[in-house]
Parts: structure tokens; sequence; C-alpha cells
């Protein structure tokens, strides 16, 4: 189970060094495009990069803030309750984050489909096909809700086997470690 | 559906549920309950929409510069000058703590780290010194919230985003208040200090050629907001192309510190994915609630219920007011924003106040809720970074500040054009 739990936590680290770099390569994509514009040359494409860097950077970026529990939650209740009952606050958050994202990878599914059925290209100079970028954006949501699905029932094992402890470090609040 | 809205939003964060999830939820029950006709069909059109935003992208920009800085060793070196510049003052490194945390946190854009940060430089320097713990660290969790008031800053770009106002226009409207309650925590200190020396400690002089090596060290973190902030200003960048120039300045510092390397690279990077994604599921829930309520209807359901109260238009913002100062207690800064602009804003708009003026308003209302207990990040993160003490010291410490920020707030409601003047005449 732990391992599983390990091997997600891997991934989804190599998942934000890569969400970086883009972010890293994005930076160095404007600032050659605010030295070119000094010269008179005009490039222009980088507004348009940095949509698509931040939509899949958005997408993916979620599944690491997943295992590193970054997404904030209120605290006043559950930190009063013995740890039998703060598992099952953790239970129930982390439900509905899976509900929410299965739904939203489901409902994210259309636009690319429809960008396919079209040929769609970006109303730009560019002319990008839109199913390139969309679809590292999509890819970000499905991984969402597999990664958050398996989380869940893993952690809903755990807490039938009574490993409290270990629900509350893997999906709990606060530092990871 | 303002009842079901806000009563839902209450009970499912009570159950901690992630707060960005909690606004997806109450999104799909808009739809479900109130809507005419099914909205969630579209929602994977509208969640594209919302994160391909070449605005948005400034926000893990601006992450990155603090995550760098924070990294470099640039808060130490700015204490240190400030402390050679300040700490003459009735109060002594008091001050030191409130320029660093302001001047750290304006270009870092994150109040939490810049507390973090702050308290590991000066805590030791007020051990030793043998000041009262209490105004010192209050004075360190105070000070780090006022980042995200002065340009650039996260929220006024997450604020302008979900409400669609300019965010040059936010920025310039921060720069003001921003000051202003930098100096009035400054005056507060020298007040308390004078009245009781107690609470303070001893003071430091320096002479003027020792403040004059300091401005040395004080130089590269002022280059890079003038860099970001003017370039804004003087029309030569976007918001998101000045923070990719801060981005290449804080790099550039870290470089001449000489503490430029792969690894810390990764690192910022990292902590920057991070806290994006925070930020990010949060900003995309709200986009979509917005979106749900908005095709609802519920802007109508509003003004009925506004009609309905029968309360004045500066009645209504003061019910609005004590609503976030309560709300301040439990939930945090961006999240209470963030939860809150969908169903607030309308409402201001609705009564006529100028939606640029609320977000400065709703942005001292948020610092405040970092320094109030029982839930206030600022105050755990200045404790913790203390070996032994009390949180009731921090707790008590940040009264006299809580106390500024009210002052502030009744000031921005009588006198608009504090905030209004610089965006409206530039």
């Amino acid at each position: 189970m732990i391992h599983i739990i390990s091997f997600l936590r891997k991934i989804n680290n190599g998942i934000a060094i890569i969400a970086g770099l883009a972010l890293l390569a994005c930076i160095t994509l404007i600032i050659l495009d605010i030295v070119l514009r000094e010269f008179g040359i005009s490039f222009s494409g980088s507004e348009e990069i940095s949509g698509y860097v931040m939509a899949a950077v958005t997408s993916w970026g979620i599944c690491y803030g997943l295992t590193v529990k970054a997404h904030v939650r209120i605290d006043f209740l559950r930190e009063k309750s013995n740890s039998f009952i703060r598992s099952l606050f953790d239970l129930i958050a982390l439900a509905a984050l899976s509900y929410v994202a299965v739904y939203l990878a489901y409902y994210a599914i259309p636009v690319l489909t429809k960008t396919l059925k079209s040929g769609a290209l970006s109303n730009t100079a560019m002319e990008v096909p839109l199913y390139l970028p969309q679809s590292i954006w999509l890819a970000g949501w499905i991984w969402f809700a597999i990664s958050s699905s398996l989380l869940l029932i893993i952690s809903l094992i755990l807490v039938l086997q009574g490993k409290y402890q270990l629900v509350h470090k893997n999906i709990g609040i606060g530092d990871e470690s | 559906m303002i009842l079901f809205t806000s009563m839902g939003l209450l009970g499912l964060l009570a159950l901690s549920i992630p707060v960005g999830i909690v606004l997806f939820l109450l999104a799909f029950g808009v739809d479900m309950f109130f809507s005419p006709f099914p909205l969630m069909k579209g929602l994977g059109q509208i969640v594209w929409s919302s994160s391909n935003n070449s605005t948005l992208i400034a926000i893990p920009f601006f992450v990155l510069i603090g995550e760098i800085l924070l990294r470099s060793g640039v808060a130490q070196r700015t204490y240190a000058a400030l402390n050679t510049w300040v700490s003459w003052l009735p109060g002594g490194l008091i001050h030191a703590n409130i320029a660093t945390a302001t001047m750290f946190s304006a270009t870092s854009g994150s109040s939490v780290a810049t507390a973090a940060t702050v308290a590991t430089v000066a805590t030791p320097q007020g051990e030793k010194l043998g000041y009262d713990p209490r105004l010192f660290t209050g004075s360190i969790a105070a000070g780090g919230t006022l980042g995200i008031l002065i340009p650039p800053s996260i929220n006024l770009i997450v604020y302008g985003f979900l409400t669609e106002s300019s965010i040059p226009k936010l920025f310039l409207a921060g720069i003001v208040p921003g000051m202003m309650m930098a100096l009035l925590f400054m005056v507060i200190t020298i007040i308390l200090c004078s009245l009781y020396p107690t609470l303070g400690g001893p003071k430091q002089h320096s002479s003027w050629s020792e403040k004059f090596i300091a401005l040395k060290s004080l130089s590269p973190i002022l280059f890079l907001f003038i860099s970001v902030v003017g370039s804004i200003y003087m029309g030569w960048a976007t918001p998101t192309e000045s923070a990719a120039i801060g981005v290449l300045i804080s790099l550039i510092i870290s470089m001449a510190y000489s503490v430029l390397s792969t690894d810390m690279l990764i690192k910022s990077l990292v902590g920057t994915i991070k806290i994006t994604s925070m930020i990010m599921l949060v900003v995309i829930g709200a986009y979509v609630l917005n979106f749900a309520l908005t095709a609802s209807g519920f802007g109508r359901a509003l003004q009925d219920l506004l009609q309905g109260l029968g309360l004045s238009p500066i009645g209504t913002l003061l019910v609005i007011i004590l609503t976030y100062i309560i709300l301040g207690f439990f939930i945090e800064t961006l999240s209470l924003m963030v939860a809150t602009i969908p169903i607030v804003v309308p409402i201001i708009i609705q009564i006529g106040y100028d939606p640029i003026w609320f977000g400065i308003l709703m942005i001292i209302l948020v610092e405040m809720a970092l320094i109030t207990p029982p839930v206030g990040l600022n105050l755990y993160v200045v404790n913790s970074a203390r070996k032994n003490g009390k949180m009731m010291d921090v707790i008590v410490g940040s009264i006299p500040y809580v106390l500024i920020m009210l002052f502030m707030v009744l000031l921005l409601i009588m006198f608009p054009s504090i905030a209004l003047y610089l965006p409206n005449n530039y």
C-alpha cells in the first residue's frame, strides 16, 4: 500500500520538476520577446504560449499539490477530534476531491474531442493546432482523477486497518514527510 | 440561493474539504438546484479558458521570485541594512522588523514566507538584546502581511482576474495604503515604546558612513522592486512580462551572492509549483462558481435581498466588513478572498462602490485574518521560529497592529481617494 503512495509521490515530484522547467523556458521566451521587441523585431508568440504553459502547469501542478498536501483545508473542527475521527475527516475531504477530479476530467474530455473533430487552430498569427496544448492540459486532469482515486482507495484500506497515523501522514494536514 | 451558497460554503469548509474543491461542489449544487439549464456540461471549456491565460502565469513568476530570494540570503542582508537606518527610533529593532518585512514581502509576494524568513533572521537578535518578546514577534507577524497590499501582489492579480478589474490599476491603488500602513505600524511602535519603554529594547545608533555602506546591500532588492513595478507603469511591459524580468533579476542577485546552483534552482521551481497549484485550485474553483452564480441569476437574487433588508450602502458595507473579520478568525487570506469574491463583489458593485477600492479594502481585511487567532498562519510561523515561548506572546503583540489595520479600513471608507487617487490620475 505504502509503496503505491510513495510511487505516486515520486511520479508527482518528477512532474513538478518538469512543470517548473516549463515555467523557466516560458520566462526565457518572454524575455527574448521583450529584447527582440526593442530591436524592432516582432515575434509576439510568447503571450499565446505562456497561456498554454499556464494551463498545463495548472492541471499537472494540482496533481503535485495533492501528494504534498498543498491544497488548503480549514482545520478548526478536525484538529479538535481524536485520531479516528480525524481520519474520517481526511477521507471525506479526499472523497470530495476525487469526486470533483473525476467529474472535471470527464467534462474536460469533450474540449479535446471537439477540437480534434474540427481541427481548430488558434485564432492568432501562429495558428497553433489547439489539440496540442489541450491534450497536455487534459492529460493533467485525467492524471489528477486517477491519482486521487488511487489515493482514496488506499486511504480507505488504511482506515479499515486502523492505521490512522499513516492516514494522517499521507492525506492529513500539515508538513509532508 | 444566497442562503444555500453561504451556508454550503461554511458547512463544507468545516468538514475540512479543500477550499478549491468546496467551490467546485457549490458550483455543482447551484447548477443542480437553481440553474434553468445544465451549466456544467461546459465545465471543461470554462476550466480550459480560465487556465489558458497569459495574465495568470504572472502568479507562478512572482512566487518564483520569492522562492529564489528566500534562498539567496537577501532577507538577512536587508535586515542588517535597515537596522542601521531605523533602529535609533524608540522601539529599536522592532522598526527593522517592520521595514524588512515590508520590503521583503513587497517583492516576494508571500506573507507567510516573509514572516517565516524575517522571524528566523530577527528572533536571535531580539533574544540576545533582551527585547520584550510580545511586541517584537507581533511586529514580524503583522509586517509580513503587508506584502499582499504593496505591488506586485499575487492576491491583487487574483482579485483582478476574478472581478475583471485592471491589474495595473489595482497595483497602483495598493501603493499608498500599503506604505501608509507600514508607517502607521512604526508610529504605533514609537508611541507604545515611548510610553512603556520596557516593551522595546535598546536603541541602536549607527554612523552615517555605516548607513551608506548599508545602502549597498539594500540596492538589489530596491532595484528589483523598481524594475518590476516601474516597467508596468512606464508601459514597457505587461504584468506578466514584468514578472519575467523580475525572475531574471532575482536570478542575477542570487548569482551575485553566489548561491545559485542547479539544486537551489530545482528546489525553487518545485516550491513554486507547490504554491501555484494551491493558488490555482482555489482560483479555478472560484471562477467556476462565479460562472454558475452569474448564469443562475445570482445578481437579481442579491438585489432582492438587499432591497428586502433595507440597509443603506454603508450599512451593507459594515455588515460585509464584520463578516470578513469574523471569517478571518478561521480562514486564511487567499482562500477567504477567493471564496467570498463571487458572492461579495457583486453586492459591492450593486450598492455603488468602486471595485478597485474594495479590492484594497478586502486585502487589508484578509491581511488581518493572517494575524487573528485561532487560525492565523503568520502567528504560528513567527512563534515556531522561536526556541521556546508561548503563542500568546505573538497574539498579544499583534493586537496594536490589528487595531492599525482597523483604523486603516476606517480611513479608506472615509477617504476612498487614499486608494483611488493614483489609479484615477495615472
